[in-house]
């Protein structure tokens, strides 16, 4: 079981593998992406910086963090300029993404890294209503490239001033979250082959649900879903998870879903939604 | 009394005792089978086996529903009826059916529910497919006043006047202590649990505490989503009733609303069909007024 949550404390932060850090001052953000790469470099991972502003600050005055230059130029410490790097070309596409961070993730591990340790700083992309449908889908992606035991662990870090919208996309596709205003009504994360949801799907939260799960890309004949850690599901989750079951079976796989509540299995029989989308659910509901 | 009502012929039978029950519903269902028509019964037991067994080897021609399962909330018995229908025409058989929603022992809100069961049932079937049903009432043991209520809604299909006036009839005030609260949009996961906690320090079991939460998300996101944005929620407790109620400013144009499965690529309507399906027993009413549904689970 990977780490998931909500986090209110930057301690249970550092040894996560994909957590989104909503933040409220530059402060807070230094603190906890300080200790994120501190962690990473006692564990020999490669870090990687993303972010608009340069690495300059992360540096403390004593700790592994000290020499900030003397990680670069050996190495251990790589920087990506958000703005070079997306911003100006305008080219931001998940299959590009993954593409880089699996290629960088290698590149690490070639020499000699115990992995790749990222923290990315990506308020501009998701400030920009244009572009933060592709930066969630690459979050997902990327969710399941960390989950998958790749090497690759992220911190990504949001300021909390980008609005409710904006924060509740990106949010929701990380397994651990901080935000002061209580986080995301639902989260959605890889766990081994399966894709957890936790939290409460209802009808307010169906559309967004709806999106993030059409936004996976697995092509497997089974897709499993475990709604094992919701707290609760309405009909318009419920809808949502039949739309996308149809969508599925459009593409030849079939939707799993494990974890269901009696109450559910009950509604899903009550509302029909088999003739939606056909599901089989792998405990029956109890 | 029999009254053809375009296509859809809806008749009440008033009976004194079993035999004149088993006499005259049992030729009804006979001439049906003599017919080849679809025949499907629902009633309440032991009545269902007193007919079954009177019907001996033309039983098995006929499909026997347990009233007090298909009908234990009154608005689910339309949806029944439909379903119903649809598997006989495409069968290619014309439709009969016996449907004895208020019978002895229901409780006086039930019966309440099944009087605006059978206004609705015109509004439902009277302008479809040719069908004929026919609603057993026992006139030696229901009260006076619900048998002339059968009277009044097997006399004829009912205005639209009608239909919305049964659909805007008031509910008894609450008895006792009431707890309310008002919510808005980001109240509603509030309200939700709060009806949990409710049901379960009622000692309600799990799967019902439950249900009861699903049913106040749906019904508080209507009031949102339908009813004004906001509305307010009540809960009390009576005799043998957990009872929740939402209002709103808000008004259900169709009375029928909650009793038909919406079709698949329809985006709303669903929440108000599946609180009929769970909870025992729901009672919808609204009117420009506004609108009321007060869901009552049995203790």
């Amino acid at each position: 079981m990977r780490a998931a949550g909500l986090l209110t404390d930057p301690e249970g932060t550092a040894r996560a593998d994909h957590v989104c850090w909503v933040y409220e001052d530059d402060e807070e953000f230094l603190d906890v992406a300080r200790r994120y790469l501190e962690e990473g470099l006692a564990r020999g991972e490669r870090l990687l910086y993303v972010g608009e502003s340069g690495p300059a600050d992360l540096a403390t005055e004593a700790g592994p963090l000290a020499d900030v230059d003397g990680l670069m130029a050996r190495g251990a410490l790589q920087v990506l300029d958000l703005r070079a790097g997306y911003q100006g070309s305008g080219a931001f596409t998940p299959a590009e993404q993954l593409a880089f961070y699996e290629a960088a993730t290698a590149e690490a591990r070639a020499a000699g890294h115990s992995g790749l340790c990222v923290v990315a700083e990506i308020s501009g992309l998701a400030a920009d209503p244009g572009r933060r449908p592709d930066l969630v889908r690459w979050e997902h992606l990327a969710d399941e490239f960390m989950g998958s035991g790749s090497g690759m662990r992220a911190l990504c870090a949001y300021r909390g001033d980008l609005g409710r919208e904006a924060l509740t996309d990106v949010a929701s596709v990380h397994p651990l979250v901080h935000d002061r205003a209580g986080g995301p009504p639902f989260r959605s994360w890889f766990e081994g082959e399966a894709i957890a949801l936790a939290g409460a799907l209802d009808s307010f939260g169906a559309d967004r649900l709806e999106q993030v799960l059409t936004g996976t890309h697995i092509d497997r004949p089974t897709v499993t879903l475990d709604l094992s850690q919701v707290e609760f599901v309405g009909v318009g989750g419920c809808r949502a998870i039949a739309r996308w079951a149809r969508l599925l079976q459009d593409r030849g796989s079939r939707l799993e879903l494990t974890g269901t509540s009696r109450v559910f299995g009950t509604m899903w029989r009550i509302l029909d939604f088999d003739a939606c989308g056909e599901v089989s659910f792998r405990e029956p509901p109890s | 009394m029999t009254v053809a009502v375009s296509g859809f012929q809806h008749d009440a039978l008033f009976y004194r005792d079993e035999a004149e029950f088993v006499t005259r519903v049992g030729g009804f269902v006979r001439a049906g089978l003599a017919g080849d028509e679809t025949v499907s019964v629902a009633l309440p037991r032991p009545r269902l086996d007193l007919l079954r067994d009177a019907l001996e080897g033309e039983a098995a021609a006929v499909t026997w529903l347990d009233m007090a399962e298909i009908g234990a909330n009154p608005a689910r018995i339309i949806a029944v009826w439909t379903a119903t229908l649809r598997a006989s025409l495409a069968a290619g058989r014309h439709l009969r059916g016996v449907g004895e929603p208020a019978y002895v022992g229901r409780r006086p809100a039930e019966l309440v529910e099944c009087a605006l069961h059978e206004r609705l049932l015109d509004r439902a079937f009277g302008d479809g497919p040719a069908w004929r049903l026919v609603c057993p009432y026992d006139e030696e043991h229901l009260p006076p006043e619900v048998c002339a209520g059968a009277r009044r809604t097997h006399a004829g299909q009912g205005t639209d006047d009608e239909h919305r006036g049964a659909f805007a009839a008031p509910l008894p005030p609450p008895s006792g202590a009431v707890l309310r609260g008002d919510f808005r949009a980001g109240d509603v996961p509030a309200v939700r649990r709060t009806v949990r906690h409710w049901a379960a320090s009622l000692g309600l079991v799990p799967d019902r505490v439950e249900s009861l939460e699903l049913a106040a998300a749906e019904l508080a996101t209507n009031s949102v989503v339908h009813g004004g944005g906001a509305g307010s929620v009540a809960m009390w407790t009576d005799d043998d009733a957990a009872v929740l109620e939402f209002t709103d400013s808000g008004t259900v144009d169709e009375p029928l609303a909650g009793r038909l499965l919406p079709a698949p690529e329809d985006d709303g309507g669903r929440g108000l069909y599946l609180v009929n399906a769970l909870c025992d027993l729901v009672q919808l009413r609204s009117s420009p007024a506004g609108t009321t549904v007060r869901v009552l689970t049995w203790l």
